[in-house]
């Protein structure tokens, strides 16, 4: 012990000697291009959570991104690109009205990753496989059976009508290999390497929960030819330094700030603006006077600057909410049903006169009561662009400019929720994603029965439309369906979208990628589609 | 007469060993009664919560996620249909057998979860609270035995400038300017991804990635040590043994450390102690600054994701790394000061 502390400059010495090199010494950048030159062809996306689940249909986290990472190793029957739908395990397709079933025309020669050949068998085993089994990401309620006609034949048969077969099932569902999983009992514990089996155009070679990488390598098997990529790599990188591991070349892509993009883009990176996905929506308790009452929240929902809010609250980053709910780069947007609440605080006076409400000092009042509303906010936001105690002070403000009193409160988000569902508050600030998906969203965030759905049932047109929407099989009559959809919905204003932020995507130029049409899957709003790596 | 005082003194040192002996064990007492408080409290109150218990302890966001048998499988787990006194059996033992609970975002038990995470945590608060304290300890000596000259003046000044900022905008500092400016330092993990390293390379590449959250932490970190033993070194020099030694005629550099360096030694260990608990604090923080693999980072996604049971297993482990941390440090103490040993 004496000696030990008699010696502090030598213990310093040693410390030091061990932390410089650390320091100064072969650099990360540096020994991630030697990397690169004996990996020519590696491709590096950064990520800020990282760890996303064993990428296997059942063990991959319930999100977004753990799809993805599924993705690049099962392949679906169809897939999509940016343009819409391409064959993938089925090389064609036909929907038999009759039989209200689908008959899928498999690829031929197609292998999975152990060599064993790829059949009609495995896609009916599938589909019953995954529906026993309960799979969580997509519902197969309305698939009746699937059979195998023959060797390359498969038909699945359905229950009723439904829109979005080929999005959310047939573009969807991940295709199994029958001779392992046949004897698989558990599937949420299946993490041994052959539930890593594919036919999609990489293999996994390491995952780590810990470090939350993935690395992957080109199956230089696949069907559709060989990826450019021979290995794929996920790293964690936070948010912020995203844009610094993309200089130092020790990322390829990676989602950056909205206020580095432009920068980004002119240092000659591909700049990739993503869809609006995610919407920020003022909520109206609709089941409680006065917001029962469609004219008051219309008068509402004149006198909030929707275009005041991207530009301030957003910095510029994103879209005034449109009234009829879809974002306006979406394929299903109908201009006539967005700008119906112009802002107009004097329209908001009319409104509000009409209903009996008289201006007494700043405040508009009824019966001798101030008309006084409470605002519940979330403390911090739960995401890029969601909505927190920035916007809410800001609705507060522009509220009680056109004479309505508010009681502003922030929560913590899954108190705010809380209250949202149970039918505890006056107005609130939330948002959600999925707006660029298949417009099933649109039955789930009106009627659906969830916290971040408006819940609303009260108008018989509003309802059948939705319910035509969803069995309707031909895309015009569709589109038609989801254009009245959006007229009955900016009439009644169940609750007010706010604004679409914009996320972006950074890159460098070695692979072309792109966004998906409607997302990857069932609307995953990510670049990094496996067919851009071909 | 010198027989006499001895007969007197004889039974003294057994009746010393029976009190320190009584008193180690009343110190360990404190140690489990404070773990066992810690513990009921962690049972009681999501149980206190209104509502369904397994609500309570998994958030209803998880149940819609969990199916029915699995719902099923953790109300007989934790027996929540059973009394309370039964369930806090229950809680206990399956606490022994290393149960703490399912995380449903990872659909693993939280132990396992957890153990993957850990060590990257221990090596980092560890490496922290080591070099923090040796660092402090020996620039607190140089300082208070040079007080007043420029040495001093600098060191002071400095180490109090770094003491006000918080460790993680600590690391944001030193990660903007080593990391994005200069590029010395990787940006985010523990360790290169995929590089295929092995051997002296990968402890290279190790020290590499954790130079700057160490350097984070230990900066802020080494101030309340380097204070400390500064003060205590000058009110020692002060004492009567210096002089002695002085007149001895004794080398400067053993006076400073092993005379008065070794007595400013005992409170630096006591105060190491103490600053623990929060040196895993900041470690968590500083872990999200740098994507760090560590129980930060778990705690942090878990939040997100509000992972109950995952949240209440981390603050479990780590309570327990801090009470065995001080628990150690006392038994340490014991045998740097053998007066504590005797007379306490």
């Amino acid at each position: 012990m004496r000696r030990l502390f008699s010696q502090p400059l030598l213990l310093s010495v040693l410390i030091l000697s061990l932390l410089i090199p650390a320091l100064t010494g072969c650099g990360a950048a540096q020994r991630e291009k030697e990397a690169a030159g004996l990996q020519d062809t590696a491709y590096t996306i950064a990520d800020p959570t990282g760890d996303w689940g064993f990428p296997s249909p059942f063990t991959h986290y319930l999100r977004g991104p753990g799809y993805v990472r599924m993705s690049y190793i099962f392949d679906t029957l169809l897939w999509k690109d940016s343009q819409g739908y391409i064959p993938a395990l089925a090389k064609s397709w036909e929907f038999l009205k009759d039989e209200n079933a689908y008959l899928f025309k498999l690829q031929d020669r197609v292998t999975w990753h152990d060599g064993q050949p790829f059949t009609a068998k495995d896609v009916a085993f599938s589909f019953n496989y995954l529906r026993e089994h309960n799979y969580e990401w997509i519902n197969l309620d309305v698939v009746q059976r699937a059979e195998a006609a023959d060797d390359q034949t498969v038909k699945l048969y359905l229950n009723r009508p439904y829109a979005p077969f080929l999005e959310y099932i047939a573009g969807t569902i991940p295709i199994l290999p029958e001779h392992i999983w046949k004897d698989v009992g558990e599937p949420g514990q299946f993490v041994q390497k052959e539930a890593l089996i594919g036919t999609g155009p990489f293999k996994l070679k390491d995952y780590s929960k810990e470090q939350g990488t993935y690395l992957y390598e080109a199956n230089s098997q696949y069907y559709q030819g060989t990826p450019k990529t021979g290995q794929l790599k996920f790293v964690k990188v936070g948010s912020e330094m995203t844009a610094a591991a993309l200089r130092q070349k020790q990322v390829n892509a990676a989602q950056v700030p909205p206020e580095l993009a432009g920068e980004l883009k002119k240092e000659g990176f591909l700049g990739l603006t993503g869809g609006h996905d995610y919407v920020a929506k003022l909520m109206f308790n609709h089941r409680k006077a006065p917001l029962d009452n469609v004219e008051f929240r219309r008068a509402l929902a004149c006198a909030i600057d929707r275009q005041a809010l991207v530009t301030i609250c957003q910095r510029g980053f994103g879209l005034e909410g449109s009234s009829g709910l879809v974002p306006p780069d979406s394929p299903w947007y109908n201009p006539a049903a967005a700008a119906v609440y112009p802002f107009a605080p004097d329209k908001t006076g009319e409104l509000l006169a009409g209903l009996g409400y008289a201006k007494n000092g700043a405040y508009f009042e009824k019966d001798g009561k101030v008309l006084e509303l409470e605002l519940l906010i979330s403390s911090a936001g739960s995401g890029p662009g969601s909505p927190s105690e920035r916007e809410g002070e800001m609705i507060k403000n522009m509220l009680e400019d056109a004479g309505i009193k508010i009681d502003l409160r922030s929560l913590e988000t899954k108190t705010l929720d809380n209250r949202v569902n149970e039918w505890k508050f006056d107005l609130a600030l939330s948002g959600h994603g999925g707006m660029g998906a298949d417009p099933e969203f649109l039955n789930k965030i009106i009627v659906g029965t969830g916290f971040n759905s408006a819940r609303f049932d009260k108008n018989e047109e509003l309802n059948s439309l939705l319910g035509q929407q969803m069995k309707e099989m031909d895309p015009d009559k569709r589109k038609e369906l989801i254009n009245r959809v959006q007229e009955v919905y900016a009439r009644e204003m169940p609750c007010l979208p706010l604004y679409y932020p914009t996320w972006y995507y950074a890159a460098d130029k070695t692979v072309p990628l792109y966004f998906t049409l409607q997302g990857i899957g069932n609307g995953i709003p990510q670049p990094y589609n496996k067919m851009a790596f071909l | 007469m010198q027989e006499c005082v001895r007969a007197k003194n004889e039974p003294a040192p057994n009746k010393i060993l029976k009190i320190t002996a009584g008193l180690k064990k009343a110190a360990f007492l404190n140690y489990v009664v404070a773990l066992f408080l810690i513990l009921t409290i962690n049972f009681l109150v999501p149980r206190l919560m209104p509502g369904d218990p397994l609500q309570a302890i998994y958030g209803s966001e998880a149940l819609l996620v969990i199916t029915p048998e699995l719902q099923e499988e953790l109300t007989h787990r934790f027996s929540l249909d059973r009394p309370l006194g039964e369930q806090y059996l229950s809680y206990l033992t399956s606490l022994c057998r290393g149960d703490l609970g399912h995380s449903y975002y990872y659909n693993t038990p939280v132990l396992k979860v957890i153990s993957g995470f850990l060590p990257w945590t221990l090596l980092l608060a560890g490496l922290a609270l080591l070099i923090s304290t040796l660092l402090g300890f020996f620039l607190g000596v140089e300082s208070g035995f040079r007080r007043g000259r420029t040495l001093d003046r600098v060191l002071l000044g400095g180490v109090m400038l770094f003491s006000g900022f918080p460790d993680f905008f600590m690391g944001i500092v030193l990660l903007l300017f080593f990391g994005v400016f200069l590029s010395l330092v990787p940006l985010s993990g523990a360790l290169t991804p995929y590089a295929g390293h092995s051997g002296l390379l990968l402890v290279m590449d190790l020290l590499h990635h954790l130079a700057l959250p160490l350097g984070a932490l230990v900066l802020v970190r080494l101030t309340g040590t380097y204070l400390l033993t500064r003060n205590t070194m000058i009110t020692t020099l002060g004492e009567a043994f210096i002089l002695t030694a002085r007149a001895k005629g004794c080398p400067e550099r053993v006076i400073r450390y092993r005379h008065a360096g070794r007595n400013t030694l005992l409170p630096v260990v006591t105060a190491a102690g103490l600053q623990f608990a929060h040196l895993v604090t900041g470690t968590l923080f500083v872990e999200i600054v740098f994507s760090y693999p560590g129980l930060g980072s778990l705690l942090y996604k878990s939040l997100l994701t509000r992972d109950y049971p995952l949240m209440v297993g981390i603050l479990l482990v780590i309570t327990i790394v801090v009470l065995t941390i001080n628990l150690l440090l006392d038994v340490f103490y014991s045998k740097l000061d053998p007066r504590v040993a005797k007379c306490t």
